[in-house]
């Protein structure tokens, strides 16, 4: 039994209408920590890769959303997120259509999140997008279903509440930032949530805005 | 009348009558904006790209060149580029060897040459950074960001740059780089802040008889200021800071390289007579200072004060220095008397 095949295409779709949905939920949370625009930079990050997309139908859509990242959003988090796409969309490209799909969904994960530790500095329990990666990286190395993976990268999110950041502009407040989860992290677990969506659509995650509320 | 000449909406004008004045020598890119220097040499096998927010010129433009830096990629006014502006430069320049990225240390440099470094590696370009951290005043902060990078950035670009066209591989010239930044240590003070391009305010205010010991390269407040009592008392009350710090992270060398850098808007007559006491108080010290430079190489706008930099020099460091680079600004060295054996040849070739 073969794994069910990860539609790229279908995946940023889901992933830039839940960005949509939950604009509002991870807005309110990066105001008490951060500046309060990673909601609308990543709807509007995720509006440009639709965007892209439709301008390049015939390349991998990992691979376009990776350059819209990169190029295109502003922040620290969105060229991050790049980073991310960018290393999936190598490794699901090298595997081919005859390699285990799954595996190098996974090893693109784990060489994303090494690539985004190397550039931010930042270890897991720093208070950053690495707290929801993490995880993610970890469920998938242990061969966990999509949906599993998206609740692994959920909670790490989440817990990033009780963590004061040593990283990034929620560092300078210290204690003060503590009790809400990092915007960023929640934004990362959202893509596995539309990973899963589109992978597995018959688990139940909940809709976007109950998946990034604590 | 208190202001600037710049246009409010950023640095592109300068950087194309730059490229106009230098148009011999370095060539400019735009969209995204990056320079890049028009000769390299032959046996250069990595290339060099350095770059940070705009307001420290000459730096970095005007290190481009045959001897020194292959690309330049200016941010706004003392703003980080953007990670794909340092992507394209690094893709423009990249040598058999790969790229050598030159970053001073700052959170925003760090993220974004960090992100392009990861690009150029998926594309199959090999990568290192050099991260200069020289500045004293920023040593003993909590904050875990570490000393700025400041003044001893065009020394550690310049012995990287003669070091290159010697054909060293990427490796090696990445130690060189670590190695020179570990000998180099950076103090500033400022009488006077410098302008905000926004409105033409000072950007802190400083009463009257009283310096910021320690102040950064952007306006950046020091942890005190100091009430000015003479350079007879300031200047090796900073050259002693500055030899302490070096001494805790254990450089050694009797031969030291000393730049004195104006921050902007302080003149070449003072920033001699800054010199002759800094050169003083290290020979006081039983130092010899076999190297030189003075002119406002790293400035902070139009900031009033200068910055001490020494390097304690080792191996052939004093070659590297004195090694041809033809630049729009990097001053060649002229303190040489003529006639003097000046040991080992550099390891290039004659300029041409």
């Amino acid at each position: 039994m073969s794994a069910p095949a990860l539609d790229q295409h279908a995946i940023l779709q889901a992933y830039a209408d839940a960005a949509v949905a939950a604009r509002d939920e991870l807005t309110r949370l990066d105001q008490l920590a951060g500046d309060g625009d990673f909601g609308d930079n990543l709807r509007e990050g995720l509006a440009a890769v639709r965007a892209g997309i439709e301008a390049a139908p015939g390349e991998p859509a990992f691979r376009t959303g990776a350059q819209v990242f990169l190029d295109e959003v502003g922040g620290t988090s969105g060229p991050l997120l790049g980073l991310l796409l960018q290393s999936v969309a190598q490794a699901l490209g090298t595997a081919g259509a005859a390699g285990d799909e799954r595996h190098a969904f996974a090893d693109g994960v784990r060489e994303g999140l090494a690539a985004i530790q190397r550039v931010g500095e930042a270890e897991v329990g720093d208070r950053t997008l690495v707290d929801a990666l993490s995880p993610a990286a970890d469920a998938l190395a242990e061969g966990a279903g999509y949906a599993d993976v998206a609740r692994r990268a959920r909670q790490g999110a989440l817990d990033t509440a009780d963590l004061r950041a040593r990283q990034g502009r929620a560092s300078y407040l210290g204690d003060r930032a503590k009790g809400a989860p990092d915007a960023g992290a929640l934004g990362v677990a959202l893509l596995f949530w539309a990973v899963a969506r589109v992978a597995e659509p018959d688990a139940d995650l909940g809709d976007p805005v109950a998946f990034v509320s604590p | 009348m208190d202001r600037l000449f710049l246009p409010t909406e950023g640095v592109d004008a300068s950087l194309r009558g730059f490229a106009r004045a230098h148009a011999g020598l370095v060539e400019l890119h735009e969209d995204p904006t990056y320079l890049l220097a028009r000769e390299r040499h032959p046996d250069r096998r990595v290339g060099i790209v350095s770059g940070g927010g705009s307001g420290h010129e000459p730096m970095h433009a005007g290190f481009l060149g045959r001897g020194l830096l292959d690309a330049a990629v200016p941010g706004r006014v003392f703003a980080s580029p953007h990670n794909r502006q340092v992507y394209e430069a690094g893709k423009a320049v990249a040598g058999p060897d790969g790229v050598l990225l030159v970053v001073k240390n700052y959170t925003g440099d760090r993220i974004n040459f960090g992100i392009a470094a990861e690009r150029l590696r998926a594309d199959g370009v090999e990568v290192r950074r050099v991260l200069v951290d020289d500045d004293v005043a920023t040593e003993s902060e909590e904050t875990g960001t570490g000393r700025r990078g400041t003044g001893a950035t065009p020394v550690v670009e310049k012995l990287l740059g003669a070091a290159a066209d010697s054909g060293l591989g990427l490796d090696e010239l990445a130690h060189l780089g670590e190695r020179v930044v570990a000998a180099s240590r950076s103090l500033a003070v400022a009488s006077r802040a410098q302008t905000r391009p926004a409105d033409g305010g000072p950007a802190f205010e400083l009463p009257d008889g009283e310096l910021e010991y320690g102040v950064g390269i952007h306006g950046e407040r020091a942890q005190r200021t100091v009430s000015y009592e003479g350079l007879e008392h300031l200047v090796p009350r900073m050259v002693s800071d500055v030899l302490d710090s070096l001494e805790r992270a254990e450089a050694t060398g009797d031969d030291v390289l000393l730049l004195t850098n104006g921050m902007g808007a302080t003149t070449l007559l003072e920033l001699y007579t800054v010199h002759d006491a800094a050169a003083g108080a290290l020979e006081e010290r039983g130092l010899r200072v076999a190297a030189q430079a003075v002119g406002t190489l790293v400035p902070g706008l139009d900031m009033a004060g200068f910055s001490l930099t020494v390097t304690r020099l080792r191996d052939d460091w004093l070659d590297l220095w004195r090694a041809p680079a033809v630049t729009p600004a990097f001053p060649a060295p002229t303190d040489i008397p003529a006639g003097t054996p000046t040991g080992s040849p550099a390891p290039v070739e004659a300029t041409r």
